[in-house]
């Protein structure tokens, strides 16, 4: 039997080792606080602007339009409230699909007096962009729509929403932190005032993330303190963290195309073998428009986490679409907005592929999960005449 | 989620699972927060149930309490199994995580449904019963 297959990329990836080399000296000689005035400060600051720059290049963006935060849920809830806490009122147009990061934010600031338009999606989990022109009203002060979605991977018309909010003056908000160095992203061409992305889906560390604000975008800050990152975001920047993302996203630069061909081919493989080896199953998200490596399977007459713990037992990890707790299981809320069937939506799973997957490991999957789920089916009174 | 050997073992190798034809009572078990459902069906020969069988649609851990279910009823009088508890249950898969607590409800529920099914058989002959959790 093979060791341990992992597919879960889009949950979080395995720190590239010229990363770690990277980071190392800033936990030992340059171990400074970059807001010091000393050469230790120096070094150390040196290393948070080179990281910064590398960001900027990625981005095709000036330095200055970069901060860091400790996470995607930050550079979220820093943008929209940020930008909310600048006009004190109005409304926000975001999607039903979003990130909780967005969701609960935006709830929050209904909580406050703002007002939210939470636009549906299609079958594969489109936002149609003329329902975004249409929800525009007089007072619409930020619409926030994602990049690509995490749990079915289909990537957002954002190329066609952002050009109708220029048009408006209306600052947009994208959540790239599932795309980010994994599909180009045209930040001027998109239209997009405002950018999360995030370090850990892309082979650097945890606990750091990004910001893009477009020069000009007015917002408030959100956490208070000292100056760091232009008074935008305070607190003293994690150095080795910083530094260990500007590496993840230079060696992103050179590896991301030929990386999403081969994901992309290696993905289709995957559920190519699914199909023919399974009866009763779907493909969730856009056939097509979808993030290279992210395949979310529903298996009918299965739950998700019974298939998602008899794959782990044979060493391959998941995620299940459908997540009990307190033993109230939800079918996914993503699923639910796209209309896939709740018998269907509870057997979902989701396998996202990265750097380090072979055909091997697919060939592995392919040998496991067929039988598991014959199995489960055996066992489950909805799939017996 | 960490989940005790004899649980793994029971997922692994489900005891007693499929249907029965012409059982002397049958008994399922819904949970209505997560839809899991359990099912059993009982063979009885002089008031003791002599053989299980179980079909069920859940998580592991639900599949797992089934099959230790099934073992538990085995040999047991009737007259017993329509008092069995959670924590029967729970105790014999050596333990449940918190937020899968409902695993040994659905279960045991089940087996309850299942024991009621054949005593009011007995008395009055009636179509299986099934329960449902709040």
């Amino acid at each position: 039997m093979k060791g341990r297959v992992y597919l879960d990329h889009n949950a979080s990836t395995q720190v590239h080792p010229e990363v770690v080399a990277a980071m190392l000296p800033y936990f030992g000689e340059r171990f400074g606080n970059p807001s010091s005035v000393h050469g230790f400060g120096r070094e150390a600051r040196e290393g948070l602007e080179i990281a910064r720059e590398q960001i900027a290049d990625f981005l095709r963006v000036a330095k200055e339009e970069v901060i860091f935060t400790s996470g995607g849920t930050e550079s979220d809830n820093l943008a929209i409230k940020g930008v909310a806490g600048a006009r004190g009122s109005g409304h926000i147009i975001t999607s039903q699909i979003e990130h909780h990061a967005v969701l609960r934010t935006c709830e929050v600031l209904e909580g406050q007096g703002f007002a939210v338009t939470y636009l549906p999606v299609d079958g594969d989990g489109l936002v149609n962009p003329d329902d975004v022109r249409r929800a525009i009203r007089p007072d619409t002060i930020l619409i926030t729509i994602m990049h690509a979605n995490s749990e079915v991977g289909t990537i957002e018309p954002v190329e066609a929403i952002g050009p109708i909010a220029r048009e408006r003056g209306i600052p947009f908000h994208v959540d790239g932190v599932q795309t980010f160095g994994k599909v180009p992203i045209d930040l001027e061409r998109f239209g997009i005032a405002l950018l999360s992305f995030s370090s850990h889906k892309i082979y650097g560390p945890k606990g750091v993330a990004g910001l893009y604000i477009r020069k000009g975008t007015k917002m408030v800050s959100v956490q208070h303190g000292g100056e760091h990152e232009r008074r935008r975001r305070a607190g003293t920047e994690n150095v080795p963290g910083i530094v260990g993302f500007g590496k993840a996203v230079e060696i992103r630069a050179r590896e991301m195309d030929a990386e999403a061909v081969r994901l992309t081919a290696l993905r289709n493989r995957f559920w190519a073998g699914v199909q023919s080896r399974v009866q009763e199953v779907r493909l969730n998200g856009h056939p097509t428009r979808r993030l290279p490596g992210t395949l979310n399977m529903c298996f009918r007459h299965v739950e998700s986490e019974s298939i998602v713990l008899g794959l782990d037992l044979k060493g391959v990890g998941v995620s299940a679409g459908s997540a009990c707790t307190s033993g109230n299981v939800e079918p996914s809320y993503v699923l639910v907005a796209m209309g896939v069937p709740l018998d269907w939506a509870m057997g979902s799973v989701r396998a996202t592929l990265g750097r380090e997957n072979t055909d091997e490991d697919i060939d592995y999957a392919l040998e496991v999960l067929p039988p598991l789920v014959e199995r489960l089916r055996s066992l489950s009174p909805a799939a017996v005449p | 989620m960490n989940y005790s050997e004899t649980l793994i073992d029971h997922f692994r190798n489900p005891r007693n699972a499929g249907m029965m034809r012409e059982p002397d009572g049958v008994g399922e078990d819904t949970f209505d927060g997560c839809g899991d459902l359990a099912r059993f069906y009982l063979r009885v020969v002089d008031g003791r149930v002599v053989d299980v069988r179980f079909q069920t649609y859940g998580c592991g851990p639900t599949i797992a309490a089934s099959s230790a279910g099934s073992e538990l009823a085995t040999g047991r009088p009737v007259a017993d199994l329509v008092a069995v508890s959670e924590q029967d249950v729970t105790a014999a898969v050596d333990g449940l995580p918190d937020e899968r607590l409902h695993a040994a409800q659905v279960v045991a529920g089940a087996l309850r449904a299942a024991a009621r099914d054949y005593l009011s058989r007995r008395s009055a002959p009636s179509g299986s019963e099934v329960r449902q959790h709040a």
